[in-house]
């Protein structure tokens, strides 16, 4: 693939300059020091031999390894001068300096932490010169999430369990736990992924969720587990959850946008008709209520039919209360707002425990 | 076998970074095995123009000099292509390995650590004492939306664009003719905020209505791009972040703690109800209207029937 093709020319640009110093490096150093694996390296140094200032006349660059150590046999293939260190290219330099500045911002990071990545932030301003310029025309904030953070990278780095009390949007109630937390990542919200003893189960818990937290004296002996992959979606259904169907006008094409779900079928008013996969349907009771005019829950029929009695119920006491009161004015609906973007769900919708 | 890629770009480079005079594009050809591999002119033209845009987006500068009998000739001087010194320590060193892990998009996650191996190659520490504590926290900048690379490209190039957006309640996308200045991630969302040359007015968008391709437009910016671009406030107060008015609700003792978390004071009313008074902006109705039974709007009157609005709608389901 070409992007690939593009990120090896620039790695091994690197790699002739790093190798030059260092006759004889480890391959396991090397590919350490570049972030990549072993083998990755090797095709780039299976690549090396093939490359020079001409093909001609011996030219080449005469790299190679006993599988062990990297040895150049003719480092005089290359000036000092061509194989000097290569200055930043635009997307590079604003790869890098729009994550130091977001990591920056995370409110739980170390202040050492911090301090190092603002000095290391302007001295690579500085190299990078007018290069960095368009740097500012992306940014990234991370959310602040509560006061928990703290504890969970205290007792991380202890190894010590936690007891929190949580919330779960889905079922609107507070649970207590004690959890052994295993790390603590950001991926728009700030998560703690952990070993959960009230579910026997791993689960990734939401900060800005924790009500409460307190670090227990019991060390945190988490069972060995593989670290999910943050890569791909936090919410996994899974093929044998029951299936939901909603469907939703204009107004609430926002659901396919923060639900993962089978399939989205256009619907003639604009709308969509979402087929989506859950544990537990009757957590979908809180989406069908706030949905409103904008949409309604078609399958399963039960959760269709909860939404609507909640609703009746809520609506009673309303009545019963403008019985008392003789009645609130009635005002206009709810203006649309005339933004460009919806207003997207101020709670957010992430993965609860 | 035709020559991998990445190894016709990997002699270019060589050949542009080792000579101290232009080489012409014949010299270039024959110096380079899969140049002559390439067959006709045609071919190998094309073939050097795309692996010089290549490098150039690599951070090589070629320059494109012509002597005085007209020939033109590539080079890639020293002293345009060398980093300068730059001094990290061990600490800096580690915190920048940390950012630049953070993207999850292709291009920028290979322009990140590109960025740190060239920083590796001039000298960056490698080796961090591991007793030193470091924060255990992984951030990661999701990025889900196909419109984001293009989009990213045109705001670095300063280039118009044309894309298909669906606003929050329109039923049909339509063309939007926009100027984009800058993109900004707020809660794994991506916004981009630009001029919107129809409407003669800045506008944010918001990536996930993208539909369909992001494509460029020829020409320049015609309206000038503000020093200080805000897209995170703005996005803030239609999420409903930005509190500019005050409710007063009843809410069943036990339920709807985020509604407690958010609240100014709370009053026990004894009945197995409590009342809350909550600082609340754009959006609270759909939200108040998730508790259900739980929650019953006292004021401001306005907000109360919202709420009883929605609620009629979904008891008519």
């Amino acid at each position: 693939m070409a992007a690939n093709a593009i990120d090896q020319t620039r790695r091994m640009l690197s790699l002739v300059t790093y190798l030059r110093e260092r006759p004889g490096a480890r391959i396991a150093d090397v590919a350490r020091a570049f972030g990549i694996s072993e083998d990755e390296l090797i095709s780039d140094l299976d690549v090396l031999p093939l490359c020079g200032t001409s093909f001609r006349g011996g030219d080449l660059l005469d790299i190679d390894t006993d599988g062990e150590r990297i040895w150049w046999h003719n480092p005089a293939a290359l000036s000092a001068e061509a194989a000097a260190p290569l200055r930043l290219a635009a997307d590079e330099a604003t790869a890098l300096l729009v994550a130091a500045r977001a990591v920056a911002t995370l409110p739980g990071l170390r202040e050492g932490d911090r301090e190092a990545l603002l000095r290391a932030t302007a001295k690579l301003e500085a190299a990078a010169g007018e290069t960095a310029g368009a740097s500012d025309r992306l940014s990234v904030t991370f959310e602040s999430e509560g006061g928990v953070f703290a504890e969970v990278d205290r007792a991380i780095s202890e190894r010590r369990r936690l007891w929190v009390r949580y919330y779960s949007p889905a079922r609107d109630e507070l649970t207590e736990r004690e959890v052994d937390p295993i790390r603590l990542f950001a991926l728009g919200h700030t998560y703690m992924e952990a070993w959960c003893y009230r579910s026997e189960a791993r689960r990734t818990f939401r900060l800005d969720r924790v009500a409460e937290i307190r670090i227990l004296d019991e060390p945190a002996a988490p069972p060995e587990l593989e670290l999910r992959d943050l890569s791909e979606a936090l919410v996994q259904p899974s093929a044998d959850d029951p299936e939901v169907v909603v469907e939703v006008g204009p107004g609430g094409r926002w659901v396919a946008e923060y639900y993962p779900h089978d399939s989205a079928e256009e619907l003639p008013d604009g709308g969509l008709r979402i087929t989506l996969r859950t544990p537990d349907p009757a957590s979908l009771r809180r989406l069908a209520l706030r949905l409103g005019p904008d949409g309604r829950i078609t399958e399963p029929g039960d959760l269709a039919q909860s939404a609507r009695r909640a609703a009746v119920e809520a609506l009673a006491a309303y009545e019963a209360a403008d019985g008392e009161t003789h009645g609130a004015p009635h005002s206009a609906p709810h203006g649309e707002p005339h933004d460009e973007v919806h207003d997207a769900p101020g709670q957010g919708r992430g993965q609860g425990a | 076998m035709a020559i991998a890629k990445a190894e016709r770009l990997m002699n270019l480079a060589l050949c542009l970074l080792g000579t101290r005079r232009p080489l012409s594009k014949r010299e270039l050809r024959g110096s380079i095995e899969a140049y002559l591999e390439a067959g006709s002119d045609d071919s190998f033209n094309r073939m050097f123009e795309r692996d010089k845009d290549d490098l150039r987006e690599l951070g090589l500068v070629i320059e494109t000099v012509e002597n005085l009998d007209g020939d033109v000739g590539y080079l890639a001087r020293r002293d345009s292509n060398r980093l300068p010194p730059v001094t990290l320590d061990a600490e800096e060193a580690a915190a920048l390995g940390l950012a630049a892990k953070v993207w999850q998009q292709a291009r920028l996650a290979g322009a990140a650590s590109g960025a740190l191996q060239k920083l590796r190659a001039a000298g960056l520490p490698e080796e961090v004492d591991p007793y030193e504590p470091h924060s255990a926290l992984e951030p990661r900048i999701p990025v889900h939306e196909a419109a984001f690379e293009p989009l990213m490209l045109a705001c670095r190039d300063r280039r118009p664009v044309v894309f298909e957006y669906r606003k929050a309640n329109a039923a049909r996308p339509e063309a939007r003719h926009v100027e984009p200045w800058a993109l900004e991630c707020w809660r794994g969302h991506w916004y981009l905020a630009g001029w919107d040359r129809d409407r003669g007015a800045e506008r944010l968008f918001r990536l996930s209505r993208i539909t369909g391709k992001v494509r460029s437009r020829a020409g320049k910016f015609t309206a000038e791009v503000p020093d200080v671009v805000t897209v995170r406030e703005t996005v803030a107060s239609w999420a409903g972040e930005i509190a500019d008015r005050s409710a007063k609700l009843r809410l069943r003792a036990g339920a709807g703690y985020p509604l407690r978390a958010k609240a100014t004071s709370v009053r026990e009313l004894g009945d197995g109800w409590d009342e809350l008074e909550i600082p609340y902006g754009h959006g609270m109705d759909a939200w108040l209207v998730e508790f259900g039974p739980d929650v019953v709007v006292l004021e401001p009157a306005e907000l109360r029937a919202d709420v009883v609005d929605r609620l009629r709608a979904v008891a008519t389901g």
